[in-house]
């Protein structure tokens, strides 16, 4: 099950910034080197979404910022911050603060 | 018009493979080639989610071996995989490398018999046969699937030695050569069409592939730098002729080989020349890219295989390939 409170920020993301955050947070999962923190079933509604070419809708694109702040926090957080998303930015950081206690 | 496969090792995780291979099915690619080592994760395994994740790409195990894996097991595999994606399937299968065979203590017996052989199995069982087989190497006494296996499913033979690749051009319905320069393909096309001439069959019958190290970057430094660990690896483990042919230093690849022993990464790589990159591996920008391939075209063969590393950045050299030259090669 995708966590919803990523859904939840995904739905604040202006529609001209989906295409950007979805390609970035794309390219933070594919180069990093923590991949065993993914979860598979996370990893599946990824290819999911990406076979049905679904990763700019707001479900996809939430998998994409779940799995991106689970394995790569601070990556996920610059990317935000880059795209002026402060708001999500500062949740992932608490989320990951959170997760790391 | 020339097929375009792109190579996988399942050393990567599953979905960063799946990613990879949906975006290159789209991108234009015919085939996909997942490699066999007992080391990475399992071939099949690959394939079968590779299976349900695409819908058009041709693919197979790039190569698996008769030795670790008994060919009435590959047989099995790949009659599975073709009820799952009828007509997708291809196997890919070779002698194996010898430093794999060592690591669990399997000896290469007899590889171009074995081959033979291995591939006699593998064709009676998927064409639903009862097999009793005394081979030199291997030997089945009534083997039979009590399924009934559907299509055919094309054999291509990995090769590189003369003799191995004039049998993979007999018996193959595709060949597999390991190689990245005009002149060694050149030589091999020379072997395979031999294979082909003595088996009665013609040439283009034969879906003969150059499996190459790829590394393709718009800044040709980072193409380079991409394809530096896998050229070294390469120079390292290739026998005087080979280098003598491209004019390479045979000390200096003993260099590499004498550093890579030790895990002195920095000095092996460092000791990679311009003249190994080009002998061995298809590295430049997209421009300098298309010029090579249109080279190894020229040679004579049919699909042509982007192998390790592919790029600095697997996903955006996956772009410049679908955009930049696949479309070369399709006008």
């Amino acid at each position: 099950m995708i966590d919803l409170t990523f859904r939840n920020m995904i739905e604040t993301v202006p529609s001209d910034k989906r295409g950007l955050l979805s390609e970035k947070l794309t390219d933070v999962l594919l180069s990093t080197k923590n991949d065993e923190k993914m979860p598979s079933e996370l990893a599946n509604a990824i290819l999911y979404h990406w076979q049905r070419n679904l990763l700019l809708v707001e479900q996809g694109l939430a998998t994409l910022l779940e799995a991106a702040s689970l394995l790569e926090p601070e990556k996920t957080t610059k990317v935000l911050t880059e795209l002026s998303l402060t708001e999500i930015a500062e949740r992932v950081e608490q989320a990951s603060a959170k997760t790391e206690k | 018009m020339v097929k375009f496969g792109i190579e996988f090792v399942p050393k990567e995780s599953y979905w960063k493979i799946l990613y990879y291979a949906i975006q290159a099915e789209r991108g234009g690619f015919n085939n996909l080639w997942i490699t066999d080592h007992f080391n990475n994760r399992n071939v099949y395994v690959t394939l079968t989610t590779a299976a349900i994740y695409t819908n058009k790409i041709t693919f197979g195990p790039g190569v698996t071996n008769p030795y670790l894996v008994n060919p009435v097991i590959t047989a099995q595999a790949v009659a599975t995989l073709n009820e799952l994606a009828p007509g997708r399937v291809v196997l890919g299968i070779g002698a194996g490398d010898k430093t794999t065979l060592d690591s669990v203590g399997v000896e290469m017996q007899k590889p171009l018999t074995a081959i033979q052989e291995a591939i006699e199995i593998v064709t009676k069982l998927i064409n639903g046969e009862t097999v009793a087989y005394k081979g030199e190497v291997f030997k089945t006494a009534g083997a039979k699937f009590l399924f009934k296996p559907k299509g055919k499913i094309p054999i291509y033979v990995g090769a590189q030695g003369p003799k191995m690749l004039a049998l993979a051009g007999k018996i193959g319905d595709g060949v597999l050569i390991n190689a990245c320069h005009p002149k060694d393909v050149e030589y091999a096309v020379s072997c395979v069409r031999e294979g082909v001439k003595e088996a009665g069959k013609n040439y283009d019958e034969v879906d003969v592939t150059a499996y190459t190290s790829f590394s393709v970057h718009e800044d040709i430094k980072k193409a380079n730098k991409a394809a530096v660990p896998v050229v070294a690896f390469i120079a390292a483990g290739s026998p005087p002729q080979i280098l003598e042919r491209h004019g390479i230093n045979v000390k200096k690849a003993e260099e590499i080989k004498e550093a890579l022993k030790v895990n002195d990464w920095g000095k092996a790589f460092s000791g990679v020349t311009p003249e190994m990159i080009s002998a061995f591996s298809v590295c430049g920008t997209p421009d300098m890219c298309i010029e090579r391939i249109s080279e190894l075209l020229k040679s004579g063969i049919s699909q042509f295989v982007v192998g390790s590393p592919i790029s600095a950045n697997v996903r955006d050299g996956i772009n410049l390939i679908s955009e930049k030259i696949i479309p070369h090669f399709k006008k």
